[in-house]
């Protein structure tokens, strides 16, 4: 589950000296919100939002001459000079859960991806999500995840796997979670047939509950 | 001489017997018959009118499928093959025939409506459809019925503007996928929460893409619930949306596995509400597109409760 597979391969970036209106036009017209900022070797020097550019801008609050002024001093302005520069980078060794957690810790959108310094992706969270939507087969067509009553008995799973696989019955996920409130286990199997009752009344048989 | 029109005619045929299932599958030939008998011994329903159906000619099944699944279909069942593309979707040597003659049926049923032969009509088939998609099938569905009616009568009798409500307990993925890019043509289904539900689509989330943003509307429903959850949604954002749509015409994906007594799904309808339910299409076809109303048969696997959860729902449509 490395992230590489995932991000976005050698993804748009900007220099430190490239003008602020030129950056905004970058991001408004890509419909990006991250873009990394590189030296002339490719070597990340920062990073840039859509949000520091909003910032920068001057606030319609302000009286007309005043923003006039500002105006004009953020059109001169350079991607150098509103970048964030100590940024966390991943690598491709990163796995979906190190950029589970960063994500979680420093409330960032997006991660530049480093391979010897240099900027070989981009992932967001947004990748993220796309990522473990797919390693639970959330949205998959053609699935349903059935919860199974964890009764706590030595062998319960393989038990479960046993019934299914001998009557070739198609699963592709089998989660077991522990519930510290209830301190048992519950346990989530996505199943890939249509034929769910058959498969409640299997297990029912077997000894094994389905809940809901 | 011509027949008075009949209140509603039922488009069905002994041929969708054939299609062979095996053993150990829910959607068996046993399910048709338990509902013709039901609607048969029922005094109330004398003036049914029953009809056969006819195949849709390949160029319709063409409007709504690639013809790559259509031949991989017809070889599948030549060569005498069992099931395809998963064990779900057992075929036999009659299935691509049958299933062509249940696509069918909603043309048949079309034609009778647009020459005013009959108010209302109800096409009794199998094997469903909602589930099956452009190129391939899911969960016992080869051909999607719904949608090959809705382009016939789109293109055939130019009401554009449609609508396909679906109150089968499953997501119609499959009339998702041929609309959901569509300005004209809307998708409506009361379905059990795609967490817990096959196939797995249906999220409310789901609206429509470009043109057809707002052309889907899915209203999961949590397992457990029953009519008092499935009456507030048909009596709000349902008729709200199919009053706002102004439709010309209105197809019924009418499956009765929402049943408490159904195992196919985690709802717990009582037989009772299909007449309900079928009260309200009746009166939304009258009120916004002139009683134009075509239901199609989807699924409803429970045969102790099939027989009498799809004589109320006829019982509904009957309602004045
Ligand atoms: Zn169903």
């Amino acid at each position: 589950m490395y992230i590489s597979r995932y991000m976005i391969k050698e993804p748009l970036t900007v220099t430190p000296d490239m003008l602020l209106p030129e950056a905004r036009r970058l991001l408004t017209e890509n419909n990006f919100r991250h873009l990394p900022v590189v030296d002339r070797d490719g070597r990340l020097v920062g990073m840039i939002t859509d949000r520091d550019l909003r910032s920068a801008y001057p606030s319609s609050m302000l009286a007309e001459s005043e923003r006039l002024l500002a105006y004009e001093q953020v059109e001169k302005a350079v991607v150098a000079d509103i970048m964030s520069v100590d940024c966390v980078g991943l690598t491709p060794e990163s796995t979906l859960d190190d950029a589970l957690l960063l994500f979680d810790r420093d409330r960032m959108g997006a991660l530049p991806v480093l391979e010897d310094g240099r900027v070989v992706g981009i992932f967001s969270s947004r990748d993220l999500l796309a990522a473990y939507k797919e390693l639970f087969g959330i949205g998959e067509k053609g699935s349903v995840l059935l919860g199974i009553d964890d009764n706590g008995q030595k062998g319960f799973m393989t038990r479960i796997v046993t019934l299914l696989e001998q009557h070739e019955i198609p699963f592709t996920r089998l989660l077991r979670i522990y519930d510290a409130e209830h301190g048992n286990h519950r346990i989530y199997l996505r199943l890939n047939t249509f034929k769910i009752a058959q498969v409640v009344n299997l297990l029912r048989e077997a000894g094994i509950n389905t809940v809901v | 001489m011509r027949l008075p029109p009949s209140l509603l005619t039922l488009i069905t045929d002994s041929r969708f017997l054939d299609h062979d299932t095996g053993c150990d599958h829910p959607e068996i030939p046993a399910r048709l018959q338990i509902i013709l008998a039901a609607l048969k011994q029922n005094d109330s329903f004398a003036g049914l009118r029953f009809e056969n159906s006819r195949p849709a000619e390949r160029h319709w099944l063409q409007e709504v499928h690639d013809e790559s699944w259509l031949f991989r279909f017809e070889e599948a069942v030549l060569s005498g093959k069992t099931s395809i593309d998963h064990t779900d979707n057992q075929i036999c040597y009659d299935s691509y025939e049958v299933a062509a003659l249940a696509a069918g049926a909603g043309l048949a049923a079309i034609d009778l409506l647009e020459q005013g032969q009959t108010e209302q009509a109800f096409c009794l088939v199998r094997p469903p459809g909602h589930h099956a998609e452009r190129v391939r099938p899911f969960g016992f569905c080869f051909l999607n019925n719904c949608v090959v009616a809705a382009r016939y009568w789109q293109q055939r009798y130019g009401r554009k503007r449609l609508v396909v409500f679906d109150f089968d307990a499953h997501h119609g993925n499959g009339i998702q996928s041929a609309f959901e890019r569509e300005a004209d043509s809307l998708y409506v289904s009361i379905h059990e929460h795609p967490s817990f539900s096959y196939p797995g689509t249906g999220y409310s989330d789901e609206q429509g893409f470009g043109d057809g943003r707002g052309s889907i509307l899915n209203l999961p429903l949590s397992p457990g619930a029953g009519d008092e959850q499935l009456l507030a949604l048909l009596n709000g954002q349902v008729a709200e949306k199919i009053g706002q749509w102004q439709p010309d015409a209105m197809i019924v994906a009418a499956g009765f596995d929402g049943h408490r007594a159904d195992e196919m799904s985690g709802l717990r309808y009582s037989t009772g509400l299909y007449e309900k339910i079928g009260q309200s299409v009746r009166r939304w076809s009258n009120l916004h597109c002139g009683g134009r109303l075509l239901s199609i048969l989807e699924g409803g696997y429970e045969l102790t409760v099939l027989g009498e959860s799809v004589e109320a729902y006829v019982q509904g449509l009957l309602s004045q």
